[in-house]
């Protein structure tokens, strides 16, 4: 080790050294992305609607006149909603999404839960991270994915989460995932000598280390992490344009930079990306419209940026929510925690449609839409038909597989 | 890298290594040094500077604890600016449309910049008061007792009601914060009226508040929500009445019990189950010791929760003192939180006031005051640590050692001139020497520059360059994550 030559360059300003021989950046180089069954390059982006989206109102049963008994100042009239049937449409405010879905780019999976449902916001979205809706797990299903699945070990962005916190649904036993809430913040603001990194991993395992904590490890490892990270991202990306005009919002930000990430080839399968919040105790309808316009906008750009790239073919949109809302609105003209909702396919691979059964608002559980399709099913459809993995080894079991993707 | 040791996810790890159960509640008799004392500092404040853990390093751990938890509530901290609503209610309920938005606009925008002011306010409050552990369980109370409105004035009263109960009866706060405006807004209770009864309360008091998921029904929520109802909300006024009219009193059955009940009897007949005392138990004993506490801790904390009738000082006051909170399992167990990072980074440096900019900082590390994610709160332990938030951290600590910050900090215009003694000066006050040789080394390294003897000869301007090299060091060092 050099004496003295460690330096944080100047305290103030930025100062980014030019290493493009990091291990990851080679292993990149190295691997060919087809190298993995059925993957292609295929990335899967997954969309969490936090909160529990208000499947009724969002996938709208207009034909069924018992909604609109159920919800006398909520529901969304015949003559607002987007009709995709006789039966259902879409809310007003998803204009955007529908078109894609006349273009047969979005499949609409409803009634989509789990037994046993839980009403717990916390419980309920744990259980669709982890997939694991009768005990409890520490790992993810797509951070399982990961573990398994013999990705290149070096690269730092086999995932990543475009938020501040990495999800459930990410953690693995293996795998570190990045979380990067946006590309602009994400770097060091002074320049690390390889002295220092080394010292502090060092120091990691070093056992006269003078404490003990069971977050040492961690946080030497997302701190290793981030610089390498920090580091190499915005030369990565920085080579990808676009025309795309995305909105303004948080999700609009989000969307184009996992746009980003897809069009400049880093290897990554997946992108997590949060809209949230759906939790619509009271007056929903202004305020779930307009959490809906800002997903389908977003979405739009998000794709006619893909398409742009020739990118909209390997990139499959997935959303999830913890759960749908109760069907009958409460008294403040809001819902309060149901059970079953539908969820989202998008892209040029999937097979545009409704899936699944209609909901049956003539079967209510206690007040709640009883679930049809086991959310299993479909990650199961996603990591055998989009991901190129076997589902059993990830979800513990076996589900039948939706044929939503082409 | 491939950790072979990853943490579980939710932030939830325990130490390893066997915990000494008959002793670990007992009274610490070894005497307090400098590491322990900052510990300690750092667990019931916001850390210590040099003087100040100088000076708890001599005192005995009981003289210590008593202390912090015997404070007198410091009044001495300036009031913040607040922005007032309700002038403006009458004429929004007369205005339509156009004019109608245009003014709920401002007074959105007169919120949101009160909560910032608001922000930097608590965030000085912490840095300054002579009562830390008020001000530690004030933040404890607000991440359990999780709210969110954009409303600031109705926010620093709930704020000011967790200062007032910070080591107060927890029973008592659960009475009060149920009633509370910023809290019966969030959660809807003003909307949950006998017809139609609104469930967000009533589930999260037992989910999240006092009991913990598996320890009521589905039946049970629906009981305590018929329970609640009636509260409602006066925004004229900004208090929380009792509407007869909206409240269903009819006989609700609620965790085996049948009455006619209304919400202040469903948080007694929660406080009266057992697992009520063990839900907080294991909060306290995970935010102030370690997390994921083994159950024979759990309940040793709760029988003291039970034996003091859920008074809050004796049970603080008893962790604070044992062998467990001394030993190795609970020493730099947990994370630091965004806001321990900033408030414990002035501290250290000795500066006398936070700038407007921590604010930001401390957003950008995952914590924004007075905004939780949501009604969990913050989760926390591992979840403080990601790629961005670290980045973060390490990008406050460079730009927090610039020239005004070094000559404003008593301790750093003193630094030995040595270099050696002052990367031990810097290892100190920054990381209590919690540094392994390499890390130790890398940062002599930095003061000895190519081999100066003495810092004398260095222009100021290079030594302040050196010193703030230093010290980023040191907060960038694996320790000074933890707490």
């Amino acid at each position: 080790m050099k004496r003295g030559n460690f330096l944080l360059g100047t305290i103030s300003g930025l100062t980014v050294s030019a290493t493009a021989n990091h291990v990851f950046a080679r292993a990149l180089a190295q691997t060919p992305l087809a190298g993995l069954p059925g993957s292609q390059g295929r990335c899967l982006v997954l969309i969490n609607l936090g909160g529990g989206n208000d499947g009724l109102n969002c996938v709208v049963p207009h034909g069924d006149q018992r909604y609109y008994n159920l919800r006398p100042t909520l529901a969304i009239s015949q003559s607002e909603v987007l009709a995709i049937d006789a039966h259902m449409g879409l809310n007003p405010k998803m204009s955007a999404f529908k078109s894609m879905y006349d273009k047969g780019n979005v499949a609409i999976v409803q009634g989509v839960g789990y037994p046993n449902p839980d009403y717990s916001h916390f419980r309920s979205t744990e259980i669709w991270q982890t997939a694991a809706p009768d005990r409890y797990e520490h790992t993810g299903w797509l951070g399982r994915y990961f573990d398994e699945a013999g990705l290149p070990p070096d690269n730092l962005f086999n995932g990543v989460a475009i938020s501040q916190t990495v999800p459930e649904v990410l953690a693995s036993n293996k795998t570190d995932i990045p979380a990067i809430p946006n590309s602009a913040g994400y770097g060091l603001a002074f320049d690390r000598s390889p002295e220092l990194s080394q010292a502090f991993k060092q120091d990691a395992r070093d056992a006269s280390l003078p404490f003990k904590s069971p977050y040492l490890a961690h946080v030497m490892e997302i701190e290793d992490h981030a610089q390498r990270g920090s580091e190499e991202l915005p030369k990565l990306i920085g080579g990808y344009k676009t025309d795309a005009s995305y909105p303004a919002t948080p999700l609009g930000r989000s969307l184009a930079l996992a746009a980003q990430i897809v069009g400049s080839n880093l290897g990554t399968r997946v992108i997590y990306v949060e809209h949230a919040s759906f939790d619509t105790h009271q007056n929903q309808r202004p305020g779930q419209d307009r959490m809906l316009m800002q997903f389908s906008d977003a979405i739009s750009a998000f794709y006619q940026d893909l398409a742009a790239h020739g990118n909209d073919n390997r990139v499959l949109t997935m959303t999830f929510s913890e759960f749908g809302r109760r069907v009958a609105e409460n008294a403040s003209r809001g819902t309060d925690h149901g059970q079953a909702s539908p969820l989202f396919l998008i892209g040029g691979g999937v097979k545009g449609g409704l899936y699944g059964d209609v909901p049956d608002l003539g079967s209510l559980d206690n007040g709640n839409l009883r679930w049809t399709t086991d959310f299993r099913s479909v990650y199961a459809t996603v990591l055998e038909r989009w991901l190129g993995r076997p589902a059993s080894p990830v979800l513990g079991g076996a589900f039948p597989a939706i044929p939503v993707l082409a | 890298m491939a950790a072979q040791t990853r943490v579980d996810f939710g932030g939830i790890l325990r130490p390893s290594g066997q915990l000494d159960s008959a002793t670990a509640l007992q009274p610490f008799r070894g005497a307090l040094d400098e590491r322990l004392a900052a510990h300690l500092l750092r667990r019931a404040g916001f850390g210590g500077t040099p003087d100040e853990i100088r000076r708890y390093a001599s005192m005995s751990a009981g003289d210590a604890v008593e202390s912090l938890v015997r404070f007198t509530s410091s009044s001495a901290a300036a009031q913040p600016t607040l922005f007032d609503r309700r002038p403006y209610m009458r004429e929004l309920a007369s205005l339509e449309g156009n004019e109608k938005k245009q003014l709920q606009n401002r007074l959105v925008h007169g919120d949101v910049l009160a909560l910032e002011d608001l922000r930097l306010w608590w965030l000085n409050r912490m840095l300054t008061t002579q009562a830390p552990l008020q001000e530690k369980l004030t933040l404890f109370w607000h991440g359990h007792f999780t709210t969110y409105i954009n409303f600031s004035s109705m926010m620093y009263g709930q704020n000011q009601l967790f200062r007032q109960y910070a080591l107060g009866n927890v029973r008592a706060l659960a009475h009060a914060v149920s009633k509370d405006p910023a809290m019966v807004l969030y959660l809807n209770n003003n909307s949950n009226v006998a017809k139609h009864p609104n469930e967000n309360y009533a589930r999260e008091l037992m989910e999240l508040f006092t009991l913990g998921v598996g320890h009521y029904t589905e039946d049970d929520v629906r009981e305590a929500a018929r329970a609640w109802t009636g509260l409602r909300f006066d925004r004229f006024t900004e208090t929380v009445w009792f509407g007869e009219a909206q409240h269903d009193d009819g006989t609700k059955t609620f965790l085996g019990h049948t009455g006619n009940f209304t919400g202040d009897d469903v948080v007694d007949i929660i406080f009266d189950q057992p697992q009520c005392a063990r839900f907080f138990a294991n909060s306290l004993l995970s935010y102030f010791v370690y997390n994921d506490p083994e159950p024979e801790l759990i309940d040793g904390v709760a029988a003291l929760l039970r034996k003091h009738q859920f008074e809050l000082a004796p049970v603080m006051s008893a962790i604070f003192r044992s062998n467990l909170f001394y030993g190795d399992r609970a020493y730099r167990a947990l994370v630091k939180s965004p806001t321990e990072f900033v408030v414990g980074t002035y501290k250290a440096l000795g500066l006398p006031q936070i700038e407007t900019s921590a604010v930001a900082a401390s957003k950008q590390m995952g914590q924004t005051l007075l905004q939780p994610p949501n009604v969990a709160g913050w989760p926390g332990g591992a979840n403080w640590i990601t790629s961005a938030t670290m980045i973060a951290r390490q990008n406050f600590a460079v730009r927090m050692v610039n020239s005004q910050t070094l000559a404003a900090s008593s301790w750093l215009q003193q630094i030995p001139m040595q270099p050696a003694q002052a990367a031990h000066e810097i290892l100190s006050a920054i990381v209590q020497q919690d540094a392994a040789p390499a890390s130790r080394f890398q940062l002599e390294g930095v003061m000895a520059g190519s081999g100066t003897a003495s810092l004398k000869s260095l222009s100021p301007e290079n030594l302040q360059q050196r010193i703030g090299q230093a010290v980023a060091l040191a907060m960038a060092m694996p320790a000074y994550q933890l707490n």
